[in-house]
């Protein structure tokens, strides 16, 4: 590790005009949960670390709004927002996922700014906050603006973020009469990076889904949201042969690639198992 | 005091044409930057090796795998020292690379163009590899006529299983401090086997013994890892031209590159009457090496010894080859080859079993080894509980009850395994009690605490012949200057060797005490040992020093590898195994482990328990989720991220860990060592159970739910695209 310049501004403004788009080893840090190993590793040697902690408890505040949806300051840690009532109440499928998130140091840390930014596609909360229709919203040095979590995320570890932009805010609209899971699997130790993810998000009226989203995750280079596969749901009841076919449907969809957690055809299974699955346990919490 | 870090080599096999070090020496902050031609001039000849000299300090003319040390670099400050790598240029002309077991048989790429015996143990002073072959030691063993009986046999079964390479990962990783001092060297080292780094390190400087000291405090865990030479020479040789005190601590990602366990490929082939009588068996193992063979000729010959199982079979035919290839070197690891085989062997009983519609209990109790018949060796099976073990592991399980073997999309399944281990033979412990005039004493033993708790068993053992409070006692750890020779801390031996060398040191104390209570015409009851000291010189002085020494008898295997004294003790070890198959997935969870042992009469049976479901819990990583993974001899996952040790959460629901009641008339107060045999059953148990729930057998290592999903398709005639 080489010696770096450590700055320490008081709000957004200052940590934007400390940035240097030219200069990719200047960055910001968060929790630094991810940054330090990468340091460790030698994969990024920073010359300017620009650390986001003096911005103040504003800029990781979760708020409720009288509509029913929450924002989020990016600077929350995991920990904070795993304890929000806010969130317990809004989007409790967060504090699930939290439970099994990493571990309590990396989530005392962690923020949820930085666990979006990082683009890690074995992160948990991407492919939930996508199920949950949630929107970043960015300051940059030209302007600020709100991507969906779709217009967000690129490719692998590649986020459509400037290079002198950030994310100050998540927002997740009111989910009223919706019903949020996210189911992960491992295939190596129970303690690893998920082999898949899989995050669905139902609105029933009745037996009727009316609306539904289906993200896929970690065997993906990026959360993914199958459009097709939770089109067909939508306007009709569930049944078996509808289930296949959702599942048949997002298998075509799902562009997976084989890593050392398995191969692409074995997560293809996974994912019609864990998907079907995952919408029959989404269906079972909007009739509670 | 300046701090090392490694230089490595980025190629599996190459002629270094040239090495570049001007840039890093011209670093500010440097040191001093070293290559082998720096080492040569302080060690003619830098090579060391247990078995083979063959591992030089830094690599010299060529690199035989990938982290192979070329340079190292000094600096007071670890990042100075860290940076200045990246500014070292080497320049390879790259040679032909072999990397799997197999292949080195019969491969052009020759590892080591000339092959140097080591010489220094006993059992391995045949060593001489075989010329211009990857070949470091090929064993064989030949016992009745297996030709024959398989040309007359009701049924032949032939079966190939692998193993994967996998590693020791202390959590711990290497280090060592060398200081220079006036009369030579000290090293305070994170090492199983001080007393050979002192023989080795002398060895290497030309020095006589007494010039080295060396040092092991506590260690965070060892496995098999931290023995002979790992980070001694390198930290010596940089202290000895640096004149400086200097430290070598690798990163955990570097421990991938030092030491790991043998790979290997098993072929075993049995001829059974329609009974289920085991009449001949032939064993072939090839053992993957790596680049230097550390202790892998002893793997390779002792656990060769016990490679057909613990079955009575009249005719064995056994060849066993350790061997060189471009990987990283592989040693011994907790178990010493023995998990590989017993993998194979009790995976195979079980395949036999099935195809013979034999229940697999009854397949074990037809032929297993019974107390006094002779073993492949001809050593005969004295003291060795494999009876109790195999008869309470079946009652602990329930075995002769129906079991429930789940529905729909859960089915569940049982195993069980039994393996046994040779002990390594023959080797040598020496101790010394002190005893101080006011009734304390010290036990000096270069035995090394690592977690197993020797220090308590060796206590109580002193505690025991001198009928004093364990509070009294101090271990002093391994320190060369004051503690005698130890062969080393591995291969479950400390406990019966040390133990006996302690309890004997122990003994020769306490008959010095009763001989200066004759003196008094009282007896040790009748006085305490403070005043005894006093009566003798006049107030609180003096010492009495006992000292103990063991060494068991063995016989060197003849060219059939026969022998009377294979070891001095057996070690046996079972598993047995329920488990849930999710069938969607091929996802499954431990429901319930049973780990029995004969470790004789344990002597701390607390301890003991925790050692069965430590050596339990190892090998179930072994076989579940543990794999290095390699391109072109570059490990992949060099990381505790990337490479999967069990956690908590990957635990058995139930487990249970048990020593059966036995007594090794041999051992010190009926005792033998324990450290390996929970590792013994755990991988064949877990694949047996595997294949009693759904059907799959798994062959290689390790068992994942990806592999059963896929066997299951085949099953059902609709295989996994392969990808």
């Amino acid at each position: 590790m080489k010696a770096f310049e450590w700055e320490q501004p008081r709000d957004w403004g200052e940590a934007i005009s400390m940035l240097d788009p030219r200069d990719l080893t200047v960055r910001v840090m968060a929790g630094g949960t991810a940054l330090m190993l990468m340091m460790k590793s030698g994969v990024f040697q920073p010359t300017r670390l620009i650390s986001l902690q003096g911005l103040g408890q504003e800029a990781g505040a979760i708020v409720q709004e009288a509509q029913g949806g929450i924002r989020i300051g990016a600077l929350c840690s995991l920990t904070a927002l795993g304890q929000s009532s806010a969130v317990a109440t809004t989007a409790p499928v967060i504090i699930r996922t939290l439970k099994t998130l990493s571990n309590v140091r990396v989530r005392n840390v962690a923020t949820l700014g930085g666990h979006l930014a990082h683009a890690d596609p074995h992160m948990d909360l991407p492919p939930v906050m996508m199920a949950l229709g949630a929107t970043v919203k960015t300051v940059g040095a030209r302007s600020s603006r709100t991507l969906t979590m779709s217009e967000l995320y690129r490719g692998y570890y590649e986020t459509a973020l400037e290079p002198d932009e950030l994310i100050c805010e998540i927002v997740i609209p009111s989910q009223v009469g919706r019903s949020a899971v996210y189911l992960k699997c491992s295939t190596r130790a129970a303690d690893d990076w998920p082999t898949l993810g899989v995050a669905v998000n139902v609105k029933c009226d009745g037996d009727v889904i009316e609306k539904a989203r289906i993200v896929v995750s970690a065997a993906t280079e990026k959360p993914i949201e199958l459009v097709a596969a939770q089109t067909l749901l939508e306007g009709h009841s569930i049944s078996p042969s509808r289930l296949n076919d959702c599942a048949e449907l997002a298998l075509a969809q799902a562009p997976l690639v084989s890593d050392a957690r398995g191969t692409a055809s074995y997560k293809k299974e996974l994912l019609r198992v864990y998907l079907k699955r995952a919408i029959q346990i989404a269906l079972k919490g909007t009739i509670s | 005091m300046l701090v090392a870090k490694v230089f490595r080599s980025t190629m599996a096999h190459a002629v270094i044409r040239a090495i570049d070090v001007s840039r890093a020496r011209a670093q500010p902050g440097v040191y001093a930057v070293y290559t082998a031609e720096d080492i040569v001039g302080l060690i003619a000849k830098p090579f060391y090796g247990p078995a083979f000299h063959d591992q030089p300090i830094l690599a010299l003319g060529k690199v035989h795998h990938v982290g192979e040390p070329v340079a190292v670099v000094l600096a007071e400050d670890p990042h100075v020292a860290e940076n200045a790598l990246a500014s070292i240029e080497v320049e390879y002309e790259p040679l032909p690379a072999v990397f799997d077991e197999i292949e080195a048989m019969n491969s052009k790429a020759v590892v080591h163009e000339v092959l140097k015996p080591a010489g220094t143990f006993p059992d391995l002073k045949h060593l001489s590899g075989k010329k211009n072959t990857n070949i470091a030691l090929d064993f064989h063993l030949l016992r009745g006529d297996p030709q024959k009986a398989f040309k007359q046999a009701d049924h032949v079964f032939e079966h190939y299983f692998k193993t994967q390479p996998v590693l020791h990962l202390p959590l711990e990783p290497f280090a060592t401090v060398a200081v220079p001092t006036h009369t030579g060297l000290t090293l305070h080292t994170a090492s199983q086997s001080p007393s050979f780094v002192r023989i080795e390190i002398a060895r290497l400087l030309g020095w006589p013994e007494n010039r080295v000291q060396v040092k092991v405090p506590y260690l965070g865990g060892g496995f098999g890892a931290k023995l002979y030479i790992k980070t001694e020479a390198l930290a010596s040789a940089c202290a000895l031209l640096a004149q400086r005190a200097v430290k070598l601590a690798l990163s955990m990602e570097e421990q991938f590159y030092v030491i790991t366990k043998h790979a290997t490929t098993l072929r075993i082939k049995s001829a059974v009457t329609k009974e289920g009588q085991i009449t001949a068996r032939e064993c072939e193992v090839w053992w993957n090496g790596g680049a230097f063979a550390d202790i892998g000729p002893r793997v390779t010959q002792k656990s060769g010894f016990t490679a057909a199982g613990p079955y009575d079979i009249e005719n064995v035919q056994i060849d066993s080859y350790a061997l060189y290839t471009n990987l990283p070197p592989a040693g011994a690891l907790r178990g010493f080859g023995i998990p590989q085989l017993v993998w194979a062997y009790e995976s195979h009983t079980d395949m036999m079993a099935r195809a013979l519609k034999i229940d697999p209990l009854q397949m074990r109790r037809k032929n297993v080894l019974r107390e006094g018949r002779p073993q492949a060796t001809g050593t005969l099976m004295r003291d060795a509980a494999l009876v109790p073990v195999l008869e309470r592991l079946a009652q602990l399980m329930h075995w002769d009850e129906p079991f429930d073997h789940g529905s729909g999309t859960w089915r569940r399944g049982r195993g069980m395994a039994i393996g046994f281990k040779a002990s390594i033979a023959p080797t040598t412990s020496m101790a010394i009690v002190v005893i101080n005039a006011d009734g304390s004493c010290q036990l000096q033993s270069s035995t090394v605490d690592m977690g197993q708790g020797s220090d308590t068993a060796m206590a109580q053992i002193v505690c025991e012949v001198l009928d004093i409070d364990m509070g009294v006692i101090k271990v002093v750890h391994p320190d060369t200057d004051v503690t005698p020779y130890d062969m080393a801390t591995l291969g479950s031996r400390s406990t019966y060797h040390m133990g006996h060398a302690v309890k004997r040191a122990a003994e020769h104390a306490r008959d010095q005490l009763a001989a200066m209570a004759v003196e008094f015409k009282l007896t040790l009851n009748e006085v305490s040992i403070a005043d005894l000291f006093k009566r003798k010189y006049g107030m609180q002085a003096g010492n009495v020093v006992g000292v103990g020494s063991f060494i068991p008898a063995y016989t060197s295997p003849d060219a059939q590898g026969q022998t009377l004294q294979a070891t001095p003790f057996w070690m046996i070890g079972a598993t047995g195994v329920e488990l849930e198959v999710d069938t969607e997935t091929g996802q499954f969870r431990i429901t319930q482990m049973i780990n029995l042992v004969d470790v004789g009469n344990p002597i701390n049976p607390e301890i003991v328990k925790t050692q069965i479901s430590g050596a339990a819990i190892m090998q179930m990583g072994f076989t579940l989720s543990e794999k290095m993974d390699f391109d072109e001899g570059q490990v992949t996952n060099a990381s505790l991220a990337d490479y999967k040790i069990p956690g908590i959460r990957d635990l058995p629901q139930f487990m249970h860990n048990e020593a059966v009641s036995a007594f090794e008339q041999s051992g010190p107060f009926g005792a033998k060592g324990v450290g390996e045999s929970g590792t013994f059953g755990v991988s064949p148990a877990i694949a047996n159970a595997i294949d009693d729930a759904v059907g799959v057998r798994l062959t290689d290592l390790p068992l994942t739910a990806e592999a059963i999903f896929r066997g299951m398709r085949i099953h059902a005639g609709q295989p996994l695209q392969e990808d």
